[in-house]
């Protein structure tokens, strides 16, 4: 039972990582009041190109999530166009950009042969001294970077959206653009930097995916993670803290699901498989029982912004 | 009303470049107040076009010979056996357009469309495998059992979003998972067809298949069928006229005293029940059993119709025909060039792109006005 | 000395609308100008191509003596205007000192921070009020939202101010105090222009006063020295009669409020406790500044929103017994007689993209008065409409097929009458049904309330304007912080009733 437990544990933190870093982008983004659904084709979009980059210039891990990020945040710049400068409908945008995304990062994989590739991609690093402690060394300090690196990021991000005048001014952008541009702010571009590098953050979701948890790519890897992480930023009503708690939460789950039948709990295969859905789910609902839903939401959320001449 | 202005801010600072550049003309946008239908098509028209060329441009460099692209979308239309496939594709995703239609009408964004549809497929399966019914009624069973299972698995969510204000755009797509893994559960488990190893259930009878009419099965008539039922309830029923305003102003029809919920709730089983039917037409008529991913693609499909043809149902079994070429087209594609079916997607996703970014051009005009 | 703010030859379309005609205006350094002019005469278009929001087709705009051009509001505020519109441009979710700062760059955030609340305290101790800067925007009273206002301009350094309808949703006591405010920033040297429709606040308050009718400067007057006739008849152009109400005798009740309670929507005052009854052939006008329960009352009395305590009974004609309605929805009060005017036209009273036949007709739908429920008859849709239309005078309907949306604002009203009133209601409810129009599409629409009362309907009167209250009511209530305080009975006096509404604010 304890090395169950000890098992789940620490497989948590990695599996924990992709929802916790794919919400924190959305956040950005959302918080400008850019309605972000592209979620699960970003992360596939960071998936592929973090392994293509492994598989291309040589196995350096770190240098592979970076050109992840780069590229979703190029792939972003689309969506930014369409929503932002076009007014397009969000959903339909952000829909149109996931399903893009999936049939571009099957194509360029299977064409590539990029596929089906185990890489070794990210290692453990075990922090010295703090891992040799009892039972928490091994759990947590042996962890490798990217999870090490996950607190400061959101740390970061707190920081800038609460302490800086560049937050402040993103944050009113999502929360009143009429005040926003009354006070001489470019709307246009605030919404297109917090797209883009909110959607870095969800590639280095997809790319931590492919090349840390996984260590492969395939097609489809996300599974629908992408949409949980957009449940978990309704969940999390938009503030960061909230949305590692629902990371650890979905990432415990995820981890969850082969200790069990490690432990030897007899569930049907299939019936385990659909528990995160069932959760974020059950989690939505709840949210709505208490009638939570929408609180905290940025005031301008997924309306385009014009500055209307009104007669 | 008169038009409405608006101005575009340059995307740099206006200070710097009006040292440097005085005379750099500003874009200014006009909404238009109307615009002509035929105007419209038109520019519809051109961006499915330009989205087309688009997409063979990232085809062709995947390696698809430019030749071949254009020689294996033409069979479908005018050899004999791709007009066959065309028609019988089109059936299921008329279907679908129409379901996503209906719901979207209704302000409910149903993606669950593909978990629908499996639900569809299990029922039907179910009817079959415990021999539900005489013979000669098995069919209509069978798609009345799917009908009514899509009703049930939409009807989640939709109560969720009517209740409880729950985000149906997440609600629907979860729950496509959790009906996919049931369905592997099923053909994995207990209704794995014995006589080979594939994950599938077991051959349904002869006649517990969709007949022949002419050279196509019954799918095709039944899909016009109820794509006409539902064009009639939208255009020309006091049902649609509520639908109307539900989906133009839901705080006015509130007001005014549309009965919001047992129409939204209505406009929602349909999509959900002829999404299952579509499941109970592939099931039931092409592969003849419940198969592993006999819905894969159907879902955005469904979308992408409803979005072309504007929610009109009539419009829709159109677009869908057109999606059902671009159907078979990628599945040759696979077989002949192994570029994997999701292309389809793909192209698909950029169709959308580009008619959503046209919409642009239809509410705006733009002018250049010169400064200083 | 040149003038603080100088308009000249200000022309500008919206499509085929010219909503500028050659306008002009000249505002001196320490002078309050009060722009004077009916809704839609352009006054506000004016001040916002004054304040860089819009781009005129011709014209001059020139500050202190130096000619400009503005690309957008922030040229403009960098020349030293500062707007306060009648819509405030704050973030709600932000405190005051957020709002201001981010209206006010000042370096790096923390210290920024600091100096911005130190100006903040500075600029409130100069103008003789007190701010709490921590305060957030959604948690204050409108008046004092619109301080917040003008702080934030006067931090920026503007030193021509101009104000949109700023008194349109004050108490009399909370114009007064802001008006007083307003001549004090004169007084220090500033510019200020006042963009109003109200007399009074021209007479008590303005140096100068310019008047604009159509979209064109008709002239400028020493704001004292005018009389309110000639004021009133260079606003207007010509002499409207206004409706004027005969004494009827008032039937018997058709509508008891008792106790009404609900939460508060959007942040204003809740409503506490709403009684009253309203009789057949009677105008119950509730008076009252805007914010005061009055849109909770109008959400409990048409359906929109249910109440936490109390009760709505009504009583149809020809029956004995009075019929809760409280929990009832809109649908059903609707088929128990009772139609409903909303104050915010876009959003409830018609679908803009819709067809002026359909927004007509989805009145009566459900009655069955256009064919089955299988099938809908455009043909009798078509001439039902075509009936109405005409009825009620809707003006700039080019195809009875056209989207409502392009109806200017008086017409729409007038449709959205012409569907309430056709079906001879027995109970009305009507919130500020002349807010945003025009005076000749005030008349028309107060005309429609006193037919209807005429008829032996029971009218209540939800209004801002305590002048049309006073006007059209045969009672009026008085609505403060969610209870009604008082009652009287027309003629009635209007500074008791002023008084009422002031006392327990």
């Amino acid at each position: 039972m304890q090395s169950v437990l000890l098992s789940w544990f620490g497989n948590l933190p990695p599996l924990a990582v992709p929802y916790a870093l794919a919400s924190l982008g959305l956040i950005i983004s959302e918080r400008s009041g850019v309605l972000s659904l592209g979620a699960e084709g970003l992360m596939l979009v960071g998936a592929l190109s973090g392994v293509a980059a492994y598989l291309s210039f040589g196995g350096y891990p770190l240098a592979a999530l970076g050109f992840a990020m780069v590229t979703a945040a190029i792939v972003s710049l689309l969506f930014g166009v369409l929503v932002v400068l076009l007014r397009v409908n969000q959903v339909i945008a952000g829909l149109a950009l996931v399903f893009f995304c999936q049939g571009l990062t099957n194509l360029v994989g299977t064409i590539a042969d990029w596929s089906n590739h185990t890489v070794a991609g990210l290692q453990g690093w075990a922090l010295y001294q703090l891992s040799e402690l009892p039972i928490v060394g091994r759990l947590l300090f042996t962890q490798d970077i990217v999870v090490y690196l996950t607190i400061p990021i959101f740390l970061g991000v707190a920081y800038f959206l609460n302490r800086t005048n560049a937050g402040l001014r993103l944050r009113s952008v999502g929360e009143s653009p009429e005040a926003a541009d009354a006070a001489g702010l470019n709307i246009y571009l605030y919404r297109f930097a917090a797209v883009a590098a909110g959607s870095a953050l969800v590639g280095l979701a997809g790319g931590y995916l492919s090349l840390g948890v996984a260590k492969i790519w395939m097609a489809g890897m996300t599974g629908g993670r992408g949409w949980i992480a957009v449940a978990l930023v309704i969940f999390a009503r938009w503030h960061p803290w909230r949305a590692l708690f629902g990371a650890l939460l979905f990432g415990g789950i995820e981890a969850l699901i082969p200790q069990i039948s490690a432990a030897g709990i007899r569930v049907p295969q299939y019936f385990m498989l659909m528990t995160p859905y069932l959760a974020t789910l059950a989690v939505m609902l709840w949210q709505g029982i208490r009638g939570q839903i929408g609180s905290d939401e940025p005031a301008a959320l997924g309306q385009p912004y014009v500055r209307e001449e009104r007669t | 009303m008169p038009d409405r202005y608006a101005v575009l801010p340059p995307l740099w600072a206006p200070r710097f470049f009006s040292v440097v550049a005085p005379a750099l003309p500003h874009l200014i946008l006009e909404v238009r107040s109307d615009m002509p239908a035929w105007k419209q098509a038109v520019i519809i028209s051109c961006s499915i076009v330009i989205g087309l060329f688009v997409s063979a441009v990232i085809l062709i460099g995947s390696g698809v010979p430019t030749a071949d692209l254009i020689g294996e979308f033409a069979a479908s239309v005018f050899d004999v056996r791709g007009f066959h496939a065309v028609l019988v594709q089109a059936a299921p995703l008329i279907l679908v357009g129409v379901a996503a239609s209906i719901g979207f009408r209704a302000r409910f964004w149903n993606l669950g469309l593909e978990g629908q549809m499996v639900w569809g497929g299990i029922a039907a399966t179910a009817v079959s495998i415990h021999e539900i019914g005489p013979e000669q009624l098995r069919l209509p069973f069978m798609a009345l059992a799917a009908m009514l299972a899509g009703m049930g698995w939409v009807a989640i969510p939709t109560l969720f979003k009517l209740k409880f204000s729950v985000n149906e755009i997440i609600a629907t797509l979860l729950l496509n998972y959790v009906a996919t893994y049931f369905l592997y559960d099923l053909l994995y488990g207990s209704w794995k067809d014995p006589s080979d190893a594939y994950p599938h259930s077991a051959q349904y009878a002869a006649a517990e298949r969709l007949p022949d009419i002419g050279f196509v099965n019954v799918g095709l008539p039944l899909a016009l069928f109820f794509a006409l039922i539902v064009w009639w309830l939208a255009e020309l029923s006091r049902f649609g006229f509520y639908l109307k305003f539900i989906y133009a102003n839901p705080a006015m029809a509130r007001f005014v005293g549309v009965p919001i919920r047992s129409a939204v709730l209505a406009a929602v089983l349909i999509s959900g029940a002829l999404a299952a039917l579509a499941g109970f037409v592939i099931s039931s008529g092409s592969t003849g059993r419940l198969t592993q991913g006999f819905f894969e693609g159907y879902g955005f499909s469904g979308v992408l119709i409803a979005f072309l043809a504007r929610n009109n149902a009539a419009a829709a079994a159109i677009v869908a025909i057109l999606v059902a070429m671009l159907f078979v087209t990628g599945q040759s594609f696979q077989i002949f060039y192994q570029i994997p079916f999701s292309m389809v997607q793909m192209i698909q996703a950029i169709i959308v792109m580009c008619v959503a970014a046209s919409e642009f051009f239809v509410r705006h005009r733009i002018r250049i006005q010169r400064r200083g | 000395m040149a003038a603080a703010l100088e308009l000249s030859g200000i022309r500008k379309s919206f499509g085929d609308f010219l909503a500028l005609d050659n306008a002009e205006l000249r505002v001196e350094y320490g002078e309050v100008h009060a722009l004077l002019g009916e809704n839609g005469a352009g006054k506000s278009s004016l001040m916002n191509v004054a304040a860089g929001l819009y781009s005129p087709d011709s014209g001059l705009i020139s500050i202190a003596g130096a000619a400009c051009r503005f690309s957008g509001p922030r040229e403009a505020m960098q020349h030293g205007i500062g707007m306060i519109h009648q819509s405030f441009k704050l973030v709600k979710r932000f405190s005051v000192t957020e709002n201001i700062h981010l209206a006010n760059p000042r370096g790096p955030y923390h210290s920024g921070r600091k100096a911005i609340l130190r100006e903040i305290s500075d600029k409130t101790r100069a103008l003789g009020f007190g701010l709490d800067p921590y305060r957030r925007i959604d948690s204050l009273s409108i008046a004092e939202q619109q301080r917040v206002e003008i702080i934030k301009v006067l931090v920026a350094g503007a030193h021509i101010l101009i104000l949109d309808e700023p008194t349109a949703v004050l108490t009399e006591g909370e114009s007064q105090r802001l008006l007083s405010m307003v001549r004090e920033i004169a007084e220090r040297g500033a510019a200020v222009v006042l963009v109003t429709h109200k007399l009074r606040d021209v007479k008590t308050f303005a140096h100068r006063v310019t008047v604009m009718r159509s979209g064109k400067t008709i002239t400028t007057l020493d704001a004292q020295k005018a009389t309110a006739e000639v004021l009133t008849m260079l606003t207007v152009g010509s002499t409207i009669i206004a409706p004027s109400r005969s004494a009827k005798p008032a039937g018997e009740l058709r509508l008891a409020v008792s106790g009404l309670a609900s939460r508060t929507i959007e942040g204003h005052t809740p409503l506490v406790n709403a009684t009253f009854s309203v009789r057949s052939g009677e105008i119950y006008g509730i008076a009252g500044v805007g914010g005061n329960g009055q849109t909770e009352l109008a959400a409990a009395l048409v359906g929109g929103r249910l109440p936490n305590a109390g009760a709505i009974e009504i009583k149809q004609p020809g029956k004995e017994e009075m019929m809760d309605v409280t929990h009832a929805t809109p649908r059903q009060r609707r088929d128990h007689g009772m139609a409903a005017v909303p104050a915010d036209r876009q959003a409830f009273g018609l679908a803009s993209s819709l067809s002026i036949v359909d927004n007509f007709a989805i009145g009566f739908m459900h009655q069955g008065r256009f064919g089955s429920p299988a099938r809908i008859d455009r043909t009798s849709m078509g001439l039902a409409t075509k009936e109405a239309v005409a009825d009620f005078d809707v003006q700039g309907v080019r195809s009875l097929w056209q989207r409502a949306g392009l109806l200017s604002g008086g017409n729409a009203q007038k449709l959205i009458l012409a569907r309430e009133f056709s079906r001879a209601p027995s109970i009305i409810v009507a919130h500020s049904p002349t807010r945003g129009l025009d005076v000749r599409a005030c008349a028309a629409v107060q005309e429609r309330l006193l037919a209807a009362r005429d008829r032996g309907a029971a009218v209540v009167l939800i209004s801002e304007d305590l002048d049309e209250v006073l006007s059209i009511s045969d009672r009026i209530g008085v609505m403060t912080r969610g209870r009604i305080v008082a009652e009287f009975d027309a003629p009635a006096d209007r500074l008791a009733v002023g008084r009422a509404m002031v006392d327990h604010a």
